[in-house]
């Protein structure tokens, strides 16, 4: 019975949080500009011209109809024509979608290990040197501006010594239907520093999370036995102490991950990467509101169903958030 | 609370980092207000600028008599009074942000444990709403909607920012309107307003004002952040952000000085408000003591 009122609980939550997210979005990008004068010259236009653009782009219906209309398409997966790619807007953020993740989980990939082993190291030797250049470390690594450090990676990493391209994806290798960059050992090259500058923030928070997770579990009597009993430091780390510690590190694993997607909007600007968030950028630019809409429509639903997924896993894992939701 | 600031500012032993921050963060602060009095140029004003001389490395002596010890941008206009200047308006822009955001956050936090029933639910799911997603997109819906300019991006940050407060003001009024002197100053019948404003909030805001450090230094990025992707500060008039913006396009053809040293002062500015803020927050929250 917990399980399950945990798991409509958290789908209606998200479900309203997707209706409420897509009102704002669509009030918000109606606001931006008009994007008749992006497929009309504003010079040579006859006011007639202007009138049937408006009326071809269905912007002559009142705000509600245009939401309402925009809802039924996003129910049905169309979320319009682009204004300047003349390609369904879904279509154009899926293209891109491939890129996107293959970068988050790249940085993903480098940046749980690590930071879960500095902060296990730091908090086991809790107050000594090491653990206090960790801890300064991550805070100065969480105040670097995400897209100063992913400048800094370009002018050391490639101007400076030329062993890392700048930008671009490189070659690509076809798997699965799709094109991807960590297939070829060029591809593999672009790759290092657009990862890097994503990985480098959350190594940070994964290592003072589990720093502090380390501490105090060590702290407990059970841990305090395994030592009474002799086992090796090592062994308590790795087997008592990481199991432990895991569920609050994965459930930031899993909402970084969410919030790679967000921040892959700078970091794929600075190395362009031809991902969604460089479309979204560049679509915000450009006026291109059917796909504004569909980038910001989609990052939302990939985050708020990645919270959902982990919320449920929390309660799966963690008796306690079952029996708190049933007050 | 008074007398816990006072042991704050008195008597806790700082490591070097943490005194390095502070003196650090005066010197920002400092710099920031004497501006205009110690900046070799006025970067806004066109007269001053020499357009012949942009891009000129670190330490080239430009027209007007002074040294360039920073180079200058892709405008001419020195990069140290860039600086300067652009620290100004980040500073401004994030420090009234956040006591703006402080102040409605705080409010509505308090009302809506005050209040309960459906105040409350409406201003918690919404509170909820802006908390599940990325500050970072919150801000890019706001600002996007809003359009550009200085102001915008102020209303922008405060949109982005207040959730945080709300979530914590109204935990902290829960508990605080249970407690014998909120019954008194009922059953005194005193005017609800007053009972918000001059015992409710004034005791429920020690915990939402210690978050005040970190979250100027996250508006500090974050206005940064905006302003870099061009929807932020216009850039006539840069923040620390929009400066490093302008050297984007310079950096990979080597003019690095563009972005690197207004990127280093941002880092330092940030970095410093991280440490000082965690420090603040730490002495002031009891629980974290033992940790």
């Amino acid at each position: 019975m917990g399980m399950i009122s945990v798991v409509t609980g958290r789908f209606l939550q998200a479900f309203l949080l997707l209706i409420a997210m897509s009102l704002i979005g669509f009030i918000g990008i109606h606001s931006v500009g008009n994007p008749v004068f992006n497929i009309v010259n504003i010079e040579t236009a006859t006011p007639e011209d202007i009138r049937r653009a408006t009326v071809a782009l269905g912007l002559d219906q009142p705000i509600w109809r245009q939401y309402l209309v925009f809802l039924d398409n996003v129910v049905s997966g169309n979320f319009g024509t682009s204004y300047i790619y003349h390609l369904p807007a879904f279509e154009l953020v899926i293209a891109k979608l491939p890129a996107t993740l293959e970068l988050a989980s790249v940085a993903m990939l480098i940046a749980a290990p690590f930071g879960t082993g500095l902060g296990l190291i730091a908090g086991r030797r809790r107050g000594t040197l090491l653990d206090r250049t960790v801890l300064r470390a991550s805070v100065s690594a969480l105040s670097i501006p995400s897209f100063w450090l992913a400048m800094m990676l370009i002018l050391v990493g490639a101007i400076l010594t030329g062993w890392f391209p700048s930008g671009g994806r490189g070659s690509t290798a076809s798997f699965l239907g799709q094109d991807w960059s960590f297939l070829t050992a060029n591809g593999l090259w672009h790759l290092v520093l657009p990862a890097s500058a994503l990985a480098i923030p959350n190594i940070a928070l994964i290592a003072r999370l589990s720093r502090s997770g380390t501490i105090e579990v060590e702290n407990l009597d059970h841990t305090r036995f395994c030592r009474a009993k002799g086992l090796s430091p090592r062994r308590i780390l790795l087997r008592h102490t990481l199991p432990n510690i895991s569920v609050p590190i994965v459930t930031i694993i899993g909402l970084q991950f969410g919030g790679m997607l967000a921040f892959a909007v700078v970091v794929e600007s600075i190395f362009s990467w031809p991902g969604v968030g460089k479309l979204l950028i560049d679509s915000i630019q450009l006026l291109d509101r059917p796909v504004v809409m569909a980038t910001l429509t989609f990052i939302a639903v990939a985050f708020v169903a990645l919270n959902a997924l982990v919320d449920l896993f929390h309660a799966v894992l963690d008796p306690r958030v079952r029996l708190s939701s049933q007050r | 609370m008074k007398a816990r600031i006072l042991s704050v500012l008195k008597k806790r032993p700082h490591g070097p980092v943490m005194t390095l921050s502070k003196l650090l963060l005066t010197t920002y602060i400092l710099l920031a207000v004497a501006a205009p009095v110690i900046a070799p140029q006025n970067p806004y004003d066109p007269l001053q600028i020499y357009g012949w001389e942009a891009s000129s490395p670190p330490g080239t002596t430009g027209s007007g008599g002074y040294l360039y010890l920073l180079g200058t941008d892709g405008l001419g206009r020195d990069i140290a009074s860039t600086i300067l200047y652009g620290l100004r308006i980040s500073l401004v822009v994030s420090i009234i942000s956040s006591a703006a955001a402080a102040l409605i956050g705080l409010t509505a936090g308090v009302s809506a444990a005050w209040f309960g029933k459906w105040v409350d639910v409406a201003i918690m799911r919404l509170v909820d709403l802006q908390l599940s997603l990325p500050t970072i997109l919150i801000a890019l819906i706001a600002i996007v909607t809003l359009g550009p300019g200085v102001d915008r991006i102020i209303l922008a940050l405060i949109i982005a920012q207040w959730a945080t407060y709300a979530r914590i003001a109204r935990s902290v009024a829960l508990s605080e309107a249970n407690k014998p002197y909120m019954d008194a100053a009922r059953l005194m019948r005193l005017p609800t307003s007053r009972i918000i404003f001059r015992h409710l909030l004034p005791n429920s805001i020690a915990p939402a004002l210690t978050l005040i450090p970190i979250e100027v230094g996250h508006a500090v990025a974050l206005e940064a952040t905006l302003s870099f992707l061009g929807l932020g500060v216009p850039i006539d008039k840069p923040s620390l952000g929009s400066a490093v913006a302008n050297g984007f396009q310079y950096l990979l053809t080597g003019q690095y000085w563009i972005s690197l040293f207004p990127g280093l002062a941002l880092f330092g500015l940030i970095a410093s408000i991280n440490f000082v803020g965690e420090d603040v927050r730490r002495s002031l929250d009891p629980r974290s003591k033992s940790l």
